[in-house]
Parts: C-alpha cells; sequence; structure tokens
C-alpha cells in the first residue's frame, strides 16, 4: 500500500481551493461592525451598538449565566458558566459576519452592519 | 444480529476485537478530556478517538467500525459530557464516517486522504448542528478555518493511522 495516492493530492487540492474561496469570500463580505446582535436560545435578546463599552448580563433558568462586554468597538464574552469555557477564549469580534457561540448556554453574540452608516453589501456595487 | 456477516470470522473473536477497539477509543476519548489540547482556535481538537475508527475500518471491517464509533460516542459522551454533547459529536462523527465509507469504496485513496476527509467531514458535522442549534447561518463564517483544521488534524490521525498499521495484525 502506498502512503499517498493521487486521488489524495487532488482531493487535498479540492478542499484547499474550496477553503481559499470561501475565506476569500468572507474577507469580500466582512466590514467594520456596527452593532452587536445577541440570541439566546434561538430567540433575539437584544442588539447593541459597538460604540458604547457596556456590559450585558445573560441569565437563564439553571444556574446559566454569560456576561457580554462590549469595549472598542468590538465584543467579547467576558464571563461564562459553561464548562468547556470556549466562548470567552475565542477573544473578540468586530467585523460584520463573525460571531462568538455559546453551546452549552445556547447563546451567540453576532456582529451585523445593519443600523449604522457602515456599508452594506448592497451599497458597495461602485 | 445476523450470524453470517462475517463469513470467516467467529462471532467470539469479532465481539472481542471490537470491545477492545470500543475501549482503545474510549481511552483516547477520556485522555482527551483530560487534556483538552487548545490551538489556535476554539473548539478545534485532535480526534485522537478517530485513529481507532481509522484503524477499525482498515482492521476490523465496516460493521465493527460503525458499532465502534457509536459506542464510543454514545459513552463518552454519557462518561464526559451530555444529551448535547452527544448530539455533537454524533452530527460530526456519523457523517465522517459515512465519508470515510464512500470514499473507501471507490478504492482510489489511501488512508491519509481517507482520514483527512473525515476530519474535514466530522468538522462540518458538528458545524452544522452548532448553527441549527443557535439557528443562526452565520456561523459558517468559520466554515473555512474548520476546514483547513479538519484537514491538518486527519492529516495527522492519518499518519499514525499508517504507522500503526504496519505492526498491527489485521483483527479479521
Amino acid at each position: 500500500m502506498t502512503i499517498c495516492k493521487k486521488a489524495d493530492i487532488i482531493l487535498a487540492i479540492l478542499f484547499l481551493l474550496l477553503g481559499g474561496a470561501s475565506l476569500w469570500l468572507t474577507h469580500q463580505l466582512a466590514a467594520p461592525g456596527a452593532r452587536v446582535v445577541i440570541m439566546v436560545d434561538g430567540k433575539e435578546y437584544g442588539t447593541y451598538s459597538l460604540q458604547e463599552n457596556r456590559a450585558i448580563e445573560v441569565i437563564q433558568p439553571g444556574e446559566m449565566r454569560n456576561v457580554i462586554r462590549i469595549e472598542n468597538g468590538s465584543a467579547f464574552m467576558d464571563e461564562s458558566t459553561c464548562k468547556n469555557q470556549v466562548c470567552v477564549h475565542q477573544g473578540a469580534i468586530s467585523l460584520s459576519h463573525q460571531s462568538i457561540v455559546c453551546l452549552p448556554n445556547k447563546v451567540l453574540l453576532e456582529v451585523i452592519v445593519k443600523g449604522g452608516s457602515d456599508r452594506s453589501p448592497d451599497s458597495v456595487t461602485y | 444480529m445476523n450470524p453470517s456477516t462475517a463469513p470467516h470470522t467467529s462471532r467470539a473473536a469479532s465481539l472481542a476485537a471490537g470491545a477492545i477497539l470500543t475501549t482503545l477509543s474510549l481511552i483516547f476519548s477520556y485522555v482527551e478530556a483530560l487534556f483538552p489540547l487548545s490551538l489556535a482556535v476554539p473548539g478545534i481538537k485532535l480526534g485522537l478517538a478517530n485513529i481507532v475508527v481509522v484503524l477499525a475500518l482498515y482492521t476490523a471491517g465496516k460493521r465493527t467500525a460503525f458499532l465502534v464509533n457509536l459506542l464510543r460516542i454514545l459513552l463518552a459522551g454519557l462518561l464526559f459530557g451530555n444529551a448535547f454533547s452527544i448530539l455533537y459529536s454524533l452530527a460530526g462523527g456519523l457523517l465522517s464516517f459515512a465519508a470515510m465509507c464512500l470514499l473507501k469504496r471507490t478504492g482510489w485513496f489511501s488512508i491519509l486522504g481517507i482520514s483527512m476527509a473525515g476530519g474535514v467531514f466530522h468538522n462540518l458535522g458538528q458545524l452544522t448542528v452548532a448553527a441549527l442549534a443557535v439557528s443562526s447561518f452565520g456561523l459558517f463564517y468559520y466554515f473555512p478555518v474548520l476546514l483547513f483544521a479538519g484537514m491538518a488534524t486527519g492529516i495527522l490521525i492519518g499518519i499514525v493511522a499508517v504507522l500503526v498499521l504496519q505492526k498491527l495484525p489485521v483483527l479479521r
């Protein structure tokens, strides 16, 4: 059995092309965000401007607590009662479509451009 | 439970092989739960237990590999996770297994390629469940990162699998 076949390399190139294309696409769509939407269990919890520094506390039944902090135009998960703490380690987000998810507590932050003076996909046709 | 599925295997032998593989993958899951390897991007891990699934696919056959995979996910979920983490692992594990089986059937790929595809489809399955769980497709923003990470971990797992297979007697 050979270590690596031609089809392996073709598949790897396909994956790389797909990844590269989607990376390019997400960068094309990315713009500085204006607001952050907080969704809790699939329902909108609130929308907050990224320009105002503040902390938002989300408390859910079952001792689930998340603290989202907005500072200098970006948002991050400051505290979470979840076990894996993936959301806390994820860092800050500031560009449109970026998101932070706390799967155990079903809390989602997503940056949007809507409602601000930032360019939206419709207004970038030069 | 059809005794005639594995023609030249006694049921006891395949049962024992399956049990050993399941135990081994459970140990790997435990090791990974003990020392979560935090890479640059959150939520990405090596998937040590997948070494066993890949090995099972090559040494013990599709049916045993599937059972090992399923049992490992359920047991590891019950021991170290919760109902949601089981669902999350199932999506990744089953999609990855289906992809690996299909690719293996073509006969065009080596273990490296199959393991790589397994890693990619594992992440894709998990991303889909995550997106459904929070009802947002904005999560697909992370698709490229997860795709590259899946390739990298899949190839690493594949290399280990190749090395182990050179030493391991065929369980069939």
